[in-house]
């Protein structure tokens, strides 16, 4: 979401909260997430002034950096993105702090409990602390219990601790990560991100639903006959195979992301816009959504492997011969499921939801297709009239689509399709908060809404148990289709939905 | 507005033993400080106009502290029936000495410092200090202390309580007693705001002295007159202390306005072809006025060319980086039922001239009233491309602006009205000359 111009009044007449003063520590610092995402993230909140004067970022991992070689280290990765920020990034290191740390050795987080009391005597920071794990789920364990026995949880209003997914691979490991997570901290004190949740297009779905009159009264099974969610990938693997190989389609994306769009597209209108409504009505939602047949899974569910693809000039491997994948492996790279929900605003309507790497297009939306009408006076231009749709485009040309019938020119009365258009680049022409500049800001406001809950992360992995099980115990039954690269996926996933008389949007 | 419930009906104590009191409160047995996390706030609170009211009887006690509709309306009715000037702002000097003239002696409960919004209450203050000055001349300092749990929707583990500090005498007993034993209840590890809920002209001593504690001031440019409250942001600015202007705060809509109708990228073109801002202001209080023109001249990077006033017209020009020149001016309108901060902006023109031909031009009109958008189209404006809009303009209590402010946490002054500021100090200063 990008414009050449800004519109200079608009230039920092957004009057955000300001975060209070706090000491940030991320672990695993010296991993991707950090140079990629969450520094920059940081520098934003920074040059948007959102940051206190009190305010520390301890950045902890294996590699035995020192403080100078930590900021060398994030200027060096980030000089394209600071080049025309060179004072101001000055300034923001000044915030910047390293220190070596195990996070499996509670010795080494007890010596960081001692540096984080000098850095806190040094910035000011009054003892708030927010702890960032963005280190491998295997490692949660032990990092909460270390903080915890070190004491630096113990204030549940001061501390607070943000993981990133996966929460567990399943529902069984998803309680008990979330058990062991809850008996370090308060379930107050724990933010889950999902980054989908920063997005502004996925926030504009509450506002669309719930600040408008027009759109609730038919927003529920009397009025719409399908909704499909797609969000898909261009790219392959990448270098991401070791930890690809482990996840799959599945858990990477279905199980977070698309299930996050799921619940905030289907959920009851919360009370009042707090935090805590708005997540009940999210789990409430998940709760009562299941697969569209649990007893046969595979007939509601399938799976594909991109193959080699592209053309001559830009010829694309096959996942199975991308570095770190093993030439016989079954994991899936597209999944599309289709999943009811059982309550009274959603029975009967399938939700069909797909994602996908080697897409032919990088895209992220969400589809709500309305009945048919009952009678069709008017002729079509073509063969019968469209049902209207409502398009939320997440990625990329964010906004929003709205599909009906015109009476096409002419003497006749003969009825052709139009598009009524949103987009947020025409309308504003601002660029948005990247997701994590958001989350990361939320995360130390203490505002919850945009995060996922225990009983939300939980009830998303309850919705594809049959699935896992099905993958793990009897995976014949759920094959993996191939799918040549840059198509949408196995022609098996046509089926899914032709079977119900209906197609995938073409995006 | 909703009473906040305290636990104890306030307590009478000498002004030396609070410190002592209040520690003793809020620290439990682990010796950890148990009171809210969050902010102190002291309170300048005369509340002139509501005492005059009251001791003159023409409106019922107790004295709370707050502008309510009862004494507006009084105020109101006040200024016609005695033949002042339309304009008068209803804090005046002038209306509070013709109630001065007839205020009785009987005392009368006085509730200030007691009853807060819940729009602050909400925020869990740790501790609330009201200064409370009496019109009597002769009376000796009294403090009250009182600790307060507000009620929480969330089960919550932290503790959100705090306690509420009364001084209240005239003005020399607080500035001589008073101001010793506040020094004594600051709490270190908390942000410290200062609302001077009154008008600036007044007790500068008192303010002066808080200015140099280092709190996050929080002023109303529209109580007080222009050259005493200009002076008091360039200060603030130089001395690099936070300062907040409820006077900026309420501009919100109209900035935010204005923006809105340049969002569209096919718009931005008009920003750099302006020739003519008008701005109509109720009352003669230029200051808001000036904050507006300012922010927009500093946000399409003019340079201040000369400033004047005619009759009671304030004129300003602007030139771009392209040697065009923008004329803009302030205009006070004669409004039948004035607000009741002085010198609010109730309508904006802004005319953008991209040819000769006036029907390619647009004129762009921001009005709180239709009446005020159909005066302004008036003179052929209409005939441009014309961007006609009604901004609402809430009759937001100070409270809930001062909410805001405490909500943001913000420890700087902002940096908009910084620049803004800025701007508005130049004009002033060649309008004095």
């Amino acid at each position: 979401m990008q414009s050449s111009i800004s519109n200079p009044l608009r230039l920092g007449l957004r009057q955000e909260r300001v975060i209070p003063p706090q000491c940030l520590v991320i672990f695993g610092a010296s991993g991707d997430l950090t140079h990629r995402k969450l520094i920059p993230a940081l520098f934003e909140l920074f040059l948007q002034r959102r940051l206190p004067s009190e305010f520390a970022i301890v950045g902890c991992a294996r590699r035995p950096w020192s403080d100078e070689e930590f900021k060398e280290k994030m200027r060096l990765k980030l000089c394209d993105k600071i080049s025309s920020y060179e004072q101001e990034w000055t300034k923001f290191t000044e915030f910047l702090f390293y220190e070596p740390v195990d996070l499996q050795e509670e010795s080494h987080v007890k010596r960081l409990s001692q540096r984080l009391i000098e850095i806190d005597r040094l910035k000011a920071t009054h003892g708030n602390k927010t702890f960032y794990l963005s280190v491998s789920p295997n490692f949660y364990e032990g990092g909460c219990k270390s903080l915890k026995n070190v004491g630096l949880l113990d204030d549940p209003i001061k501390s607070r601790i943000v993981i990133e997914k996966p929460f567990g691979r399943d529902y069984s490991s998803a309680r008990k990560l979330n058990k062991i997570v809850q008996s370090c901290a308060n379930e107050s004190q724990i933010y889950r991100i999902d980054h989908y949740l920063g997005k502004e297009t996925v926030q504009n779905i509450l506002v669309l639903r719930f600040a408008n009159t027009i759109f609730e009264p038919i927003w529920n099974r009397n009025y719409i006959s399908n909704i499909q969610i797609t969000s898909s990938e261009t790219v392959g693997v990448e270098d991401r195979a070791g930890y690809y190989e482990t996840s799959g389609a599945l858990r990477d994306m279905l199980q977070n992301h698309l299930t996050q769009m799921l619940a905030v597209i289907a959920m009851e209108p919360p009370g009042k816009f707090d935090p805590e409504a708005i997540r009940n009505e999210k789990a409430k939602v998940l709760q009562a959504s299941k697969l569209a047949n649990e007893i046969e899974p595979w007939n509601c569910c399938i799976r594909g492997q991109y193959e080699e693809g592209g053309n001559y000039d830009n010829p694309l491997k096959g996942y199975r011969d991308e570095n770190g994948v093993g030439k016989n492996s079954t994991t899936e790279t597209y999944i599309a499921t289709k999943i009811f929900i059982d309550n009274w605003r959603w029975q009967g309507v399938p939700f069909y939801l797909r994602t996908g790497k080697r897409l032919p297009k990088r895209l992220g939306e969400i589809v709500l297709t309305f009945k048919d009408v009952p009678v069709h006076l008017f002729e079509s231009t073509i063969i019968n009239p469209a049902p209207n749709q409502l398009i939320i485009r997440i990625q990329p040309d964010e906004g929003a689509t709205f599909k009906f019938e015109v009476k096409s020119p002419g003497s006749g009365m003969r009825s052709r399709p139009v598009e009524m258009e949103f987009s947020y680049d025409e309308s504003f022409g601002e660029p948005s908060d990247e997701g994590y500049v958001r989350l990361l800001a939320d995360s130390m406001l203490g505002d919850p809404t945009l995060f996922t809950r225990s009983d939300e992360v939980e009830a998303a992995w309850k919705l594809y148990t049959p699935l896992i099980e099905l993958m793990e115990n009897a995976p014949w039954k759920l094959p993996v289709y191939k799918y040549e690269s840059m198509t949408w996926g196995p022609p098996e996933s046509d089926q899914l939905l032709a079977k119900d008389n209906i197609f995938w949007r073409r995006p | 507005m909703k009473p906040q419930l305290t636990l104890q009906t306030p307590l009478e104590l000498p002004a030396h033993e609070i410190p002592n009191y209040l520690k003793k409160l809020w620290i439990s047995k682990d010796d950890l400080d148990s009171g809210a996390n969050t902010f102190s706030l002291i309170v300048w609170q005369p509340s002139w106009l509501e005492q005059c009211f009251v001791k003159s009887k023409l409106i019922n006690g107790p004295i709370t502290g707050y502008l309510t509709e009862e004494i507006i309306t009084s105020a109101k009715k006040l200024i016609l029936e005695n033949g002042l000037p339309l304009a008068t702002p209803l804090q005046s000097r002038e209306l509070i000495d013709l109630l001065n003239k007839n205020i009785f002696d009987d005392s009368f409960e006085d509730l200030r410092g007691q009853f807060f919004e819940s729009s602050i209450s909400t925020l869990n203050p740790r501790r609330i200090i009201t200064l409370a000055p009496t019109i009597q001349d002769k009376y000796d300092i009294k403090t009250f202390v009182s600790a307060y749990c507000p009620l929480s929707d969330e089960i919550r583990d932290q503790t959100i309580c705090g306690d509420l500090v009364v001084f209240r005498g005239s003005i020399n007993s607080i500035f001589t007693e008073g101001l010793k034993i506040i020094e004594k209840l600051s709490i270190d590890d908390l942000p410290s705001w200062l609302w001077w809920n009154g008008s600036l002209d007044d007790s500068p001593e008192i303010f002066d002295y808080f200015s140099k504690e280092g709190k996050r001031l929080i002023i109303d440019t529209a109580n007080g007159s222009s050259e005493r409250c200009i002076d008091i942001l360039t200060n603030a600015l130089k001395s690099k202390r936070a300062i907040n202007d409820l006077n900026w705060v309420r501009l919100k809509s109209w900035r935010e306005s204005l923006a809105m109708i340049f969002d569209p990228p096919s718009r931005r073109n008009l920003l750099e072809h302006i020739t003519q801002i008008d701005v109509d202001i109720e009352g003669d209080n230029i200051v808001q006025a000036l904050f507006l023109i300012s922010w927009i001249s500093d946000k399409l990077n003019w340079q201040l060319v000369e400033a004047k006033k005619e009759n009671e017209i304030t004129l300003i020009k602007f030139k771009r980086d392209n040697g065009d020149y923008i004329l803009t001016s302030i205009n006070p309108m004669p409004i039948g039922n004035p607000s009741i901060h002085s010198g609010q902006v109730i309508g904006l023109r802004l005319i953008s001239k991209v040819s000769k031909d006036p029907k390619k031009n647009t004129c762009i009109i921001l009005g709180s009233e239709s009446a005020e958008c159909m005066r302004l189209e008036a003179g052929g404006m209409a005939d441009m491309h014309l961007i006609e809009e009604v901004v609402p303009s809430f009759l937001m209590s100070s409270e809930a602006d001062v909410s805001k402010l405490l909500a943001s946490s913000r420890g700087d002054t902002s940096p908009l009205f910084e620049n803004s500021i800025n701007i508005t100090s130049k004009i002033f200063e060649i309008l004095k000359l």
